[in-house]
């Protein structure tokens, strides 16, 4: 099932995430934004995705609509909806985040998966039964600066991703930029704003 | 059975029947103009002649000492007893309502004045003479006018809908009672309360319905009832999907004494849907199993299944508000829409960003600091897991606000910072008070 990210699905054995396996990715680097693309990628493909935000991380500002979000409140409600999702059959891609399952549970989304044909994608340390694992790590950053010289804004950071699989070892490096909110600064007289100026200093 | 009371009284003395609990229509039948006004009673479910008794009883006590009430299984019958028939109480038997309106001159219906001449012609006295001819000699002979006529004179009277509402369908129920031993073990009453909802749940699969809510009703030794409204997200007339709710009640409820009986009853029923979708639609065959799983989920967690709804609040964990995906929105609502957006072709995908992560509280952190212009920046943190250096730190981003709402003031000034390791994370120094500590909101990841 491919990612939608074609630097990483050239490396990815079949050309994306396995149907019917777990893939697990290693916490932070970019995994993030990496399996958000591919759950928009398969909903762009007409068919279903699921984000389970175990550690109710997800900014809802940065939130884009299209694959169903759950967020439950426990280890074992995150789990179970893993479960119950995988099962149904009706998602291509379930990606669970926040949650580290154990062997026994593991066992179990494991026959989930391989029950309900989809996707399956982790983001966790334990590797235990992952027919992929990946490891992304952020390699260099691109900033734009302000007059002074200092870093303004953190425009695009550069990813290496490492993928392997049985018989598999591949890495690739591709880049992808980072989104801001829009930001509401300082807007009393008393406090400076991000130059550093008071209110009756920008008046001046 | 239906009842007509027909009192040769004035209207206001009707009027001003106590009948609280008699369902009655004070408008006289459209085909029939009886001298008297006419009540009528709906009696389905009761004992007719004890109903018809009893309304002459309370007319009576008010007064109108002269009323009639006739009782039939037809309209026509009914009021032609009322009106004509002895005083009290004059019952039809069921099954005879035609023979009886036979017996009647056509002078008791209302008969159309072109109409009088003809049947005199013909020599049609009486009702059963115009019951007894076909109903196309009626046309021929009489005109289309005549056809309601005959209608009546058969005791065809297909007012009986108009008159009354239809009776109210009886919703599945099932209830066990015990006399000799009581019931605290949670255990023992989901042991009754599945066998109960077998009943139930076979009655609504048999009637092509799905219960929305069912009633559990608890009769206590303490003579005391508890009741429990339990709710489903989705139509369901599936045991196992009510047995779940049904433990998930009991896990939670608390009873003030054993129990000595259970009773459930559905409440609220609706057609179990089946969405009419294209058999070309990708996903069609696992619509059912997705919509299943989801109000699985809702009902085992609530809401779990969220969107956000974002706001311009300055503080970026205030912006958010997470709002129920799919309960009481149904399909129609967004994430009901994403469910079935089945369609070939979607929108392109977007290229991957690097996004931030918010912490569900701010992570307390040691940060060492330098001074930069006019302002310190961090150039080294301590979390849980160690001290990272950091190599980069953009800001600060200034935010405050709320200094009129005692503790809710806040003001902050944030930093964006790449670690040695190749963290992007969220740095903010609270500048609220004396104490200016350092705090790890999230990381972009």
């Amino acid at each position: 099932m491919p990612t939608g990210v074609a630097e990483l699905d050239r490396v990815l054995p079949g050309g994306g995430f396995p149907l019917g396996r777990i893939s697990v990715c290693e916490p932070r680097g970019g995994t993030t934004s990496m399996l958000r693309a591919a759950c928009q990628n398969v909903v762009a493909g007409g068919h279903r995705a699921a984000w389970i935000d175990g550690a109710r991380t997800i900014c809802g500002a940065f939130w884009d609509d299209g694959p169903l979000l759950v967020r439950p409140d426990s280890h074992t409600h995150a789990v179970r909806a893993a479960d119950e999702l995988l099962r149904s059959g009706g998602f291509q891609l379930v990606v669970l985040t926040g949650v580290h399952a154990t062997d026994p549970e593991t066992m179990r989304l494991m026959r989930a998966v391989h029950d309900g044909g989809g996707a399956f994608a982790t983001i966790t340390q334990n590797t235990t039964m992952a027919a992929l694992r990946l490891a992304a790590q952020i390699d260099g950053c691109e900033w734009s600066f302000d007059p002074f010289g200092e870093p303004a804004e953190l425009e695009a950071v550069h990813v290496r991703v490492h993928a392997r699989a049985l018989g598999w070892d591949k890495h690739t490096t591709f880049t992808i930029p980072v989104r801001t909110h829009e930001l509401r600064l300082s807007l009393e007289s008393g406090l400076a704003d991000r130059r550093g100026l008071l209110a009756s200093q920008r008046r001046r | 059975m239906l009842l007509s009371a027909a009192p040769r009284v004035c209207v206001g003395g009707l009027v001003g029947w106590r009948a609280s609990g008699l369902e009655r229509k004070p408008s006289s039948p459209p085909a029939l103009q009886p001298t008297s006004p006419v009540v009528w009673v709906d009696s389905r479910g009761l004992n007719a002649r004890v109903l018809a008794t009893a309304l002459l009883d309370l007319m009576r006590d008010d007064g109108i000492s002269d009323a009639c009430a006739g009782v039939a299984s037809t309209p026509v019958a009914a009021q032609l007893a009322a009106t004509n028939g002895a005083p009290g109480v004059t019952v039809v038997e069921p099954g005879t309502d035609r023979a009886y309106v036979a017996l009647f001159p056509l002078t008791a219906l209302d008969v159309p004045p072109r109409v009088q001449p003809l049947l005199f012609g013909i020599g049609v006295k009486t009702c059963g003479e115009l019951a007894a001819l076909t109903r196309e000699s009626v046309e021929v002979r009489l005109g289309a006018d005549a056809v309601p006529l005959w209608k009546l004179a058969r005791a065809d009277d297909g007012r009986a809908s108009t008159l009354f509402a239809p009776m109210p369908r009886e919703l599945p129920h099932a209830t066990l009672d015990w006399m000799d031993y009581e019931v605290s073990d949670p255990a023992r009453l989901l042991f009754v309360i599945n066998a109960l909802l077998e009943n139930v749940c076979d009655a609504l699969a048999a009637a092509g319905e799905g219960a929305r809510e069912i009633a559990f009703e608890f009769s206590l030794v303490n003579r005391s009832t508890h009741v429990e409204y339990v709710r489903s997200t989705r139509p369901s007339a599936s045991r196992q999907a009510w047995m779940r709710l049904a433990r998930s009640v009991l896990e939670r409820l608390a009873l003030p004494a054993a129990v000595a009986g259970v009773a459930l009853r559905v409440t609220r029923v609706t057609d179990r849907e089946e969405r009419q979708t294209d058999l070309f639609d990708r996903g069609l065959s696992t619509v059912k199993a997705t919509e299943d799983v989801i109000a699985r989920l809702i009902d085992d967690q609530k809401n779990v299944v969220v969107l956000p709804r974002n706001s311009m609040h300055p503080l970026l964990e205030e912006r958010t508000m997470w709002t129920a995906g799919l309960e009481g929105q149904g399909a129609s609502g967004p994430a009901g829409k994403q469910l079935h957006s089945l369609r070939p072709a979607g929108p392109p995908a977007r290229r991957p960003s690097l996004t931030l992560q918010l912490s569900s509280l701010p992570q307390e952190v040691v940060v060492m600091t330098v001074v930069r212009r006019d302002h310190f920046v961090p150039v080294k943190f301590r979390d849980r897991t160690g001290w990272h250096e950091i190599v980069n730190a953009a800001g600060p981003d200034r935010v405050s606000g709320a200094k009129w709402d005692g503790e809710r003031a806040y003001a902050r000034e944030y930093f964006r910072c790449v670690t040695r390791d190749g963290s992007v994370v969220w740095l903010f120094r609270s500048v609220l008070g004396r104490q200016h500590n350092w705090y790890l909101h999230g990381w972009w990841d």
